[in-house]
């Protein structure tokens, strides 16, 4: 069974297609890294999967379950806010620029969303806190406010934050991007141990190494549309495509 | 010494009118501020039906003179409709002011909720939380240290601007030291009254400094 599946997705903004016909299936316990060149519409692709961009043309299911589809931009299905709410949640997303609430402590950044949205119990919801915590290696942080920390703790944070709300699947855009490079490490440990743990992931990423060693299959994306689907080894010593030739002969 | 014993003995009705001053500008910046909310909120609103009265609205009152909003409260508006004639002449004071005040906090109030990185909605909303929680919860309480500043500015112009209420005969600060000045024939009075002025806004600058530190401590 398919955690999710996009059907012929595509977007627009305005006159430019961002995305053209996108057909992707993420099966359960798949880590998925998708690679390209800035502009082929990879964040983009992350950020329509759980509504944060509308997409013009295609559908989208989560587990099986129609979530989304549109015909030239117009909604051809209508769930109840409950049920749309109950299905985004299956996705955890962390974000480039780790997105942490400011004004709150590490540990209220985690139980915001299980205490207002899952009306879990103030006390169990800092125990699960807590918990999270401790498994992204922070639990020092405790009552410290996101400004105190560096990037690569912040997104820890932001990835304990997500897991707080027991995703099926979770989406990484780019989350190495905004980091120093000695800070990089620590987050793509902690994402490798969450693979390691069963977790689906579908990781946006310009991280060479972490999609050689960590993922399942490599999704090259370019100019919208996906270009090829790989094992890693395969990808990174026989790519197929001209571009991702192209692409690769850039990086390496 | 003659002078300076007039200035003492003017000093207690004095006092008692800046009592007017202070409780006018505070209770109207007050409501203000919630109605403000709301306009703001409105001003952002992706739905017509709340985005256009907002509008309008903070066109009308940001477009008119404060003081003819004033007179149009407590002279004009009984004569159109007799059955709102307010008696109270700080009740009127009030409606007026905290009306116009809102049209400028809403202003304020709606560039400084938009000027919070939008990747801070986006989480909110892929936590699941609702447009109002995300607001409620995540955007407006950044956004409050945000307006400090020019609330504050706010606050002092209307402190200043309730000398206004001297054209309804509301016995304000300002209202007061003109009645001294005529019955005693003395202009030495707005001396005091000035030195009254400048505590008032001396002090409250104090205040919303001190709130700005307190909200700060995250950053």
């Amino acid at each position: 069974m398919s955690i999710i599946r996009t059907v012929d997705l595509s977007k627009k903004f305005g006159t430019l297609e961002v995305l053209k016909d996108v057909n992707l299936e993420v099966n359960s316990k798949e880590v998925i890294a998708i690679v390209g060149p800035s502009g082929a519409g990879k964040s983009t692709y992350l950020r329509s999967l759980n509504g944060l961009e509308h997409i013009t043309n295609g559908e989208i299911y989560i587990d099986d379950e129609l979530f989304d589809k549109r015909v030239h931009g117009i909604p051809q299905v209508k769930l109840d806010h409950a049920k749309k709410v109950e299905m985004l949640l299956r996705m955890g997303m962390v974000f480039q620029r780790f997105n942490l609430f400011p004004h709150k402590t590490v540990l209220e950044n985690i139980t915001l969303a299980p205490i207002k949205v899952k009306k879990v119990k103030l006390e169990v919801a800092r125990k699960q806190g807590i918990e999270l915590l401790d498994r992204v290696g922070l639990s020092d942080k405790v009552d410290a406010y996101p400004s105190k920390l560096s990037g690569g703790q912040q997104q820890r944070v932001a990835i304990a934050r997500a897991l707080a709300m027991e995703p099926e699947i979770m989406l990484f855009d780019e989350p190495t991007s905004a980091l120093d490079p000695e800070l990089v490490g620590e987050v793509l440990t902690v994402m490798s141990d969450l693979a390691k743990s069963g977790m689906t992931m579908l990781v946006v990423t310009h991280e060479m190494g972490f999609a050689k060693e960590v993922a399942d299959k490599v999704v090259f994306m370019c100019d919208g549309q996906i270009a090829e689907i790989a094992k890693p080894n395969e990808f990174f010593s026989n790519p197929q495509h001209p571009r991702a030739k192209q692409f690769l002969g850039s990086i390496l | 010494m003659n002078a300076f014993q007039q200035i003492i003995d003017w000093m207690p009705t004095l006092i008692n009118a800046t009592g007017v001053t202070i409780a006018l500008s505070v209770t109207s910046v007050i409501t203000a501020l919630i109605l403000s909310v709301f306009l703001a909120l409105g001003k952002i609103s992706k739905f017509k039906a709340l985005r256009y009265p907002s509008t309008v609205y903070v066109f009308f009152f940001r477009g008119t003179p404060l003081l003819m909003q004033l007179f149009f409260i407590y002279y004009t508006l009984p004569n159109l409709i007799p059955s709102l004639t307010i008696t109270s002449r700080f009740l009127a004071a009030f409606i007026a002011f905290s009306l116009n005040v809102a049209a400028y906090l809403a202003e304020i109030i709606r560039a400084a909720i938009q000027s919070i990185d939008k990747g801070q909605m986006e989480a909110a909303k892929s936590l699941g939380l609702s447009y109002t929680q995300a607001m409620m919860l995540v955007i407006i309480p950044q956004a409050y240290r945000r307006m400090i500043p020019p609330v504050a500015n706010e606050f002092i112009m209307v402190l200043k601007d309730t000398s206004l209420v001297s054209v309804i005969a509301l016995t304000d600060l300002t209202f007061q030291t003109k009645i001294i000045a005529s019955n005693r024939a003395s202009s030495l009075v707005y001396i005091p009254a000035m030195i009254i002025y400048l505590c008032l806004t001396g002090i409250f600058t104090i205040v919303f400094n001190r709130l700005e530190k307190k909200l700060s401590i995250y950053e």
